[in-house]
């Protein structure tokens, strides 16, 4: 078999005494998130990539070992990386390039955020194909309505030079679409990008099923879209904390490697 | 004697890869009770060809109880004498006889895989899973259960010299590898393509489709890599299943 799949989690050493407390706890946080990705069915084998901004440091963030499943991820595991590429942990893992494209340039064009989040399922990849994309058709849409991106399907990411074009996609928006490929959020922190991908992924799978059955879609009112995205940007982050919490003690009960 | 003490080392590699594939089907949802099949060739022994026995449930296959049978169809090693699928063995014959770059062959009748093969469409360039079967996968009429050897002149032909994926009209798909693990791949992105190719058109609404010239360009990024995708993520399926219950390396 190839070289590439001689990395084994095994050989992850804890790092938790070489990093600062708070890129500690940013580690940890991103690896819960990685697990609830895979917990609620949204985890596509090894493709798709969550990231992570590390506090106090200008151009660097975090990013999976590309060989690990999602259920695997703990904190030490995942790769520091700048926004040239250089890696920065050590690990017998590699880094997915088109990870990095998508998320070196999500962090580097939005000072704002500093957690951003990718997914390949089926109902995001069913919409993310639809002429029409996202409709204003339930609650859980209606946060994202005006407020999503579109990015055409360019390839693979590879090329870096679609950084500028994700960029410009994305906007101002916590929301994109990757059109024929999947859904991005991101978030102030990692229970918000959470939290936005999780109401998102349930839009999309009412969308599917909604316009499945095949009579006519109700859609929100303007004025009613309007008033709740008033209400969504008041509480920013409300959504994503309170419910953060309750996701580690879920995640704790189930399996607490996340944290090693 | 175990079997394992029996056979070479490359043989019980294949056997353990292969009883895992089948255990990951199970996994993830692919099997239809004691239906459809997954091959591999013996390595060093060209004519010869893992199959499954024929009752035992995906879940339960291991790496001893695979039956070991020529191209010709002659019984070599059948430890629990279960026999092999008639319809199995027309399939993965006619593949491993017609292909000597294919080392794995899989099948499956998933609900959204016979969902695609029953579409005049078949498989659309709508998302990147479906980019690794743009203009690389073929189409089989469905003939009746496949008991008939005749069939695989049909199968090899449609199947034709370069193509890793075979739609089988009215009756599921079928992805070749050069390994256990690039099938194993290759089926994963077919199904999920397959999957969300029935969610966006469920819906009624246009779709949005990718250009040829981006589909032509990323099936070649994909070509480009080879068997790395599958190798790199077959480790970690094996952990899973280790984890899950290891018997099947057994």
């Amino acid at each position: 078999m190839a070289a590439v799949a001689s990395a084994h989690p095994d050989d992850v050493l804890s790092i938790r005494e070489q990093v600062s407390e708070e890129e500690w706890e940013t580690r940890v946080n991103l690896a819960a998130c990685y697990r609830l990705v895979d917990h609620y069915d949204m985890s596509d084998l090894l493709g798709t990539h969550i990231s992570a901004r590390v506090p106090g440091e200008e151009n660097t963030f975090l990013l999976n070992p590309y060989g690990m499943y999602f259920d695997e991820i703990t904190a030490s595991s995942l790769i520091k990386v700048d926004y040239d590429g250089n890696v920065l942990t050590e690990t017998p893992f590699d880094l997915n390039l088109a990870g990095f494209t998508i998320h070196s340039a999500v962090l580097m064009g939005r000072p704002d955020v500093d957690c951003a989040l990718h997914t390949h399922t089926r109902a995001g990849m069913a919409v993310s194909a639809l002429k029409c994309g996202l409709l204003p058709m339930s609650q859980h849409s209606a946060r994202f309505i005006d407020r999503t991106g579109y990015h055409d399907y360019e390839g693979v990411a590879n090329d870096h030079e679609e950084r500028e074009r994700l960029q410009r996609d994305l906007g101002d928006n916590l929301a994109l679409i990757l059109r024929n490929h999947g859904l991005l959020t991101c978030g102030y922190n990692i229970g918000h990008a959470f939290w936005l991908i999780y109401k998102l992924e349930r839009a999309c799978q009412a969308q599917v099923d909604g316009m499945a059955a095949g009579t006519k879609v109700i859609e929100i009112d303007a004025s009613v879209q309007e008033s709740s995205k008033e209400l969504f940007e008041k509480r920013r982050t409300a959504g994503g904390d309170l419910g953060w919490p309750g996701h580690l003690r879920r995640l704790d009960r189930m399996d607490p490697s996340y944290k090693e | 004697m175990s079997l394992k003490d029996k056979v070479s080392p490359e043989e019980w590699q294949t056997r353990v890869d292969l009883a895992a594939a089948y255990r990951l089907c199970e996994q993830y949802d692919m099997t239809d009770l004691t239906g459809t099949h997954l091959s591999a060739r013996v390595p060093g022994e060209p004519d010869n060809f893992l199959l499954n026995p024929y009752g035992m449930y995906f879940e339960e296959v291991t790496a001893t109880s695979l039956i070991k049978l020529t191209l010709d169809g002659d019984i070599i090693e059948d430890p629990l004498e279960l026999g092999v699928n008639a319809a199995g063995y027309t399939i993965h014959s006619a593949v491993l006889a017609g292909r000597a770059d294919i080392n794995c062959v899989m099948h499956t009748h998933t609900r959204a895989g016979i969902a695609v093969s029953s579409m005049e469409c078949g498989l659309l360039p709508m998302t990147q899973h479906s980019m690794h079967f743009f203009n690389a996968i073929s189409y089989h009429d469905y003939e009746g259960v496949a008991v008939n050897l005749d069939e695989r002149e049909m199968l090899q032909r449609d199947l034709g010299p370069v193509n890793m994926a075979l739609m089988l009209k009215n009756h599921g798909l079928l992805t070749a590898g050069l390994s256990v693990s690039d099938a194993f791949y290759k089926l994963m992105r077919l199904e999920k393509s397959c999957q969300a190719q029935v969610d966006a058109m469920s819906t009624g609404g246009e779709l949005h489709l990718v250009p040829e010239a981006v589909s032509a360009h990323t099936n070649n990024q994909f070509k480009n890599r080879g068997t790395e995708l599958g190798d790199r993520g077959w480790p970690g399926h094996l952990r899973r299943l280790d984890k899950v219950d290891p018997s099947y390396a057994h």
